[in-house]
């Protein structure tokens, strides 16, 4: 097992070394045009110069406080409303119509009207941020909570527990995994929404995000500064995903003995 | 058992699931008065009852009837009555063995930690698992995470017991050594304990009382277990007992064709 996870993470080493290199030759050879392929050299210099000049650091950190507001907003949200779901049957009902409708509606499609009734500001990407991540979020809060085994309700109600408590003591936990995967999704959902509001909005007035820096790159024909953007938000990826996620993963349900293997 | 007090008393029950046309009385008219400190075993074929007999007590199911637990009638589960299931997966498995036996301390009324923590550790030492406590449920064997659901019942002091088959699953060296654990623990604590199965040598062994029921979800047979502790098949009476029972059994299954 070990020395297959080895393995596995040489050959990508390899590839992306690899990659890099067909990168540079192409560059090199001049086989497309080199403004929209700048060779990794410029596109190194770029991403240090982003960083060194603080603009990239603070065009991303901008987005980032904005996504770590809304995503803060939805997720509270959508646990408040899952189990008030879970406890009220009618509730469920409604909650259930509302979440499959709006589920359906890509935060760029609501854009227009958001901002018609609350103009150019933080408040109209944060309800953008939000929507994306409630819908998906509860979900699959409430999938997982109709999946939980039947015993670890009974056993709930065996020592006492209803209504929130129960919600809390054996809902939540008993779904963790689904808590998770609604999470994955509802935090990629909500930084695509992100982006793509940014590039439309430009600035708010009190800072622009990394969407923003991206679209005035293309604007500036500063291809290398547009790679460097797309590296930063790989980067970001990376560490939600191995730094955030997976250690959660690894402190909860597999520690736990809750993961399918 | 002189100056007995009823502990649980049942008058009239019935229970239909009402789930279709037709649907039968899966209990029907039964009357039973368990005392404090009895430890009765409930037999009976498969589909007679006895498992939605022992729901009905925890207050998992509606039912038409009177259960009185000292005198107040049962409308849903609470600590006064404490479940042992069959299934392995009773445990929460987000919890260490600990405080997979504190946590019901904590969120009836026993608010300090050292508390809940002493009491834990006692009752994991009192089903031999004082080691285990850190460990976490999928981290034990069926027969430890049994012992572990026992000691979190006996934690919380309950009225009654009921046990719905919990050793069914085990293979049978564990099995034995748990019911003469359990048979140990429950003279210790003075507890008072329903136990379901299907197992004629199990009743014998546990109860001090055996009641059978037939598939028509009416009380059969309740008898006194008067063959002392420990009961083993050599024991005086038990092969009497066990013929008694097992024709009995084997009645209802006649019936059934």
């Amino acid at each position: 097992m070990k020395s297959e996870t080895r393995t596995e993470i040489r050959d990508q080493i390899i590839f992306i070394i690899c990659f890099i290199g067909a990168w540079y030759l192409v560059n090199r050879l001049g086989l497309v045009s080199s403004l929209v392929f700048p060779s990794p050299g410029e596109i190194g210099n770029a991403f240090i110069k982003g960083f060194a000049e603080g603009e990239l650091i603070s065009y991303t950190l901008f987005s980032l406080k904005l996504i770590a507001k809304g995503l803060l907003i939805g997720i509270g949200l959508a646990f408040v409303l899952s189990s008030l779901a879970v406890i009220s049957k009618h509730f469920f009902a409604i909650y259930n119509l509302i979440v499959s409708v709006f589920d359906l509606l890509p935060g760029v499609a609501l854009l227009p009207l958001v901002l018609s009734i609350f103009g150019v500001c933080e408040t109209t990407i944060i309800i953008i941020v939000v929507h994306s991540i409630i819908w998906p979020m509860s979900r699959s809060l409430m999938d997982g909570f109709k999946a939980i085994p039947n015993i670890y309700i009974e056993s709930g109600r065996n020592i006492g527990l209803k209504g929130f408590n129960l919600v809390r003591g054996v809902y939540l936990p008993a779904a963790f995994a689904s808590v998770l995967s609604g999470l994955r999704v509802g935090w990629a959902r909500a930084w695509r929404g992100l982006l793509a509001v940014e590039m439309i909005f430009g600035t708010t007035g009190t800072g622009a995000g990394i969407g923003w820096y991206i679209f005035m790159r293309r604007i500036n024909l500063d291809y290398s500064g547009l790679y460097a953007a797309l590296i930063v938000i790989i980067i970001i990826g990376i560490i939600i995903e191995y730094g955030l996620f997976r250690s959660i993963e690894r402190n909860t349900i597999r520690k736990w003995g809750m993961t399918a293997q | 058992m002189i100056n007995a007090r009823p502990v649980l008393e049942i008058k009239k029950l019935t229970k239909n699931y009402h789930d279709g046309p037709g649907s039968r009385d899966i209990i029907k008219g039964l009357d039973l008065t368990v005392n404090e400190g009895d430890f009765l075993t409930i037999l009976g074929p498969s589909g007679c009852g006895k498992t939605t007999l022992i729901r009905c007590i925890a207050g998992f199911e509606d039912y038409e009837g009177d259960i009185l637990v000292d005198g107040d009638p049962v409308k849903a589960p609470g600590i006064d009555r404490f479940m042992v299931f069959q299934t392995f997966e009773q445990l929460f498995p987000w919890k260490t063995v600990k405080n997979n036996i504190a946590y019901p301390l904590k969120m009836n009324g026993i608010k300090d930690r050292e508390e809940q923590d002493k009491i834990a550790r006692e009752h994991l030492e009192l089903v031999g698992l004082g080691d285990k406590g850190d460990l976490y449920p999928h981290q034990l064997s069926g027969g430890m995470k049994q012992r572990v659901a026992i000691a979190k019942g006996l934690a919380l002091n309950p009225k009654i017991i009921l046990m719905d088959e919990p050793f069914a699953a085990l293979d049978a060296m564990t099995r034995n050594k748990l019911q003469a654990e359990l048979v140990k623990i429950k003279e210790r604590e003075n507890a008072t304990v329903i136990f379901i199965t299907h197992n004629i040598q199990e009743a014998l062994a546990l109860g001090t009382r055996v009641m059978l029921m037939s598939k028509q979800g009416e009380i059969k047979i309740n008898i006194d277990n008067d063959i002392p502790k420990p009961v083993t098949p050599a024991s005086e009476g038990y092969g009497q007992l066990w013929k008694m029972l097992n024709d009995a059994l084997w009645e209802e299954d006649d019936e059934k064709e």
